[in-house]
C-alpha cells in the first residue's frame, strides 16, 4: 500500500487495547500528523471499535433458568463424578 | 458477588439444587449472549446456554474456588459453542426459528459465508448489520472480538477463557478488528 513501517498498524492495535508506551503512542502521533493513510486507517479502526461496541445486550429468554433445572441429571450433583 | 458464588457453590457441593438456580440467575443473561453473538442464532444460544450450565452442574466439584467462577463458565459455554460451530453445517440456519427473536429478523440468522448484496446490507437495522458482522468473522476472531467488546474482558480473562496465551490473545483481537475494517469498509458509505 504505502512504505510506512509495518509497526505502526502494530501500534495502532496496542493504542486500542490501551496497553501503548509512551513512546510508542508519541511516534503514532507523529506518523500519523504526516500520513492520510495512516490516519485513516486508525479512524477506520475506531469506527469498528464504536460500531461493535454499539452492539445491545441481549437476555436470555424467559423460562431460560427452568429450562436449566429441568436439564439436570436426577441424582445428587456429585453423582457420576468418577465415569 | 464471588463470595456469594462461592457460598452457592458450597450448598451445591452438599446437594443443594435450588443453590445452583440463583447461580443460574447470576450468570444467563451473560452466558446467553455469548453464545447468541458466537452463534448468531436464538434457538441454538438457548439450548448451547443451557447445556454449559449443565456441564457446570455436573462438573462442579472440578471448579477451585479460588479462581473466578464467571471465567470457568465463560469457558465451558465458548468450548460449547466452538464445538457447535465445527460440527454445523453451512446450510443449518434455513429452517431456524425467527419467530419470537425479539426485532431480529432473517438476516440475523443467515449463515455466515453468505455475503449480502450492498442495497440489501442497506436495508438493515444497525443491530442486525452489527450480528451480521461478527457472525462473518473467522470463528477464532469472533470469540476473542465477543469476549472483548460485547461481554467487556479484559485481555487477561480472555486468555484464561480461551486457555490461549495473552499474545495469541491481542493478535486475534488485533487481526478481529482488521477483518472488521475490510468487511465494513468495503462499503462505500459506512466508515
Amino acid at each position: 500500500m504505502n512504505a510506512c513501517p509495518e509497526r505502526i498498524v502494530h501500534y495502532m492495535h496496542e493504542y486500542l487495547d490501551g496497553e501503548i508506551s509512551r513512546e510508542h503512542e508519541l511516534e503514532l502521533k507523529f506518523h500519523l500528523q504526516s500520513c492520510v493513510d495512516c490516519q485513516k486507517h486508525m479512524h477506520e479502526l475506531s469506527d469498528v471499535v464504536a460500531f461493535i461496541k454499539g452492539a445491545a445486550h441481549v437476555k436470555a429468554p424467559t423460562g431460560f433458568k427452568k429450562s436449566v433445572m429441568e436439564r439436570l441429571p436426577k441424582e445428587k450433583s456429585h453423582a457420576g463424578v468418577s465415569r | 458477588m464471588d463470595a456469594l458464588v462461592n457460598k452457592r457453590i458450597k450448598q451445591v457441593l452438599k446437594g443443594d439444587k435450588d443453590a445452583f438456580a440463583e447461580i443460574v440467575d447470576l450468570y444467563k443473561h451473560k452466558l446467553f449472549q455469548v453464545c447468541f453473538r458466537m452463534l448468531g442464532n436464538r434457538h441454538e444460544a438457548e439450548d448451547i446456554a443451557q447445556e454449559a450450565f449443565v456441564r457446570a452442574f455436573i462438573n462442579i466439584h472440578t471448579f477451585d474456588q479460588k479462581r473466578k467462577f464467571s471465567t470457568w463458565l465463560y469457558r465451558i459455554a465458548t468450548n460449547l459453542c466452538i464445538d457447535r460451530i465445527r460440527k454445523k453445517k453451512p446450510d443449518y440456519y434455513l429452517d431456524a426459528e425467527v419467530a419470537g427473536t425479539e426485532g431480529l429478523n432473517m438476516y440475523s440468522q443467515i449463515a455466515t459465508a453468505e455475503e449480502l448484496p450492498e442495497e440489501e446490507l442497506m436495508k438493515l437495522e444497525l443491530q442486525d448489520r452489527i450480528q451480521y458482522e461478527i457472525r462473518r468473522l473467522p470463528d477464532k476472531y469472533r470469540s476473542a472480538i465477543v469476549l472483548k467488546y460485547m461481554e467487556e474482558l479484559s485481555l487477561q480473562e480472555i486468555s484464561e477463557i480461551l486457555e490461549l496465551p495473552l499474545g495469541t490473545v491481542k493478535t486475534r483481537i488485533h487481526r478481529g478488528r482488521e477483518a472488521l475494517r475490510k468487511q465494513l469498509s468495503k462499503q462505500s458509505n459506512f466508515l
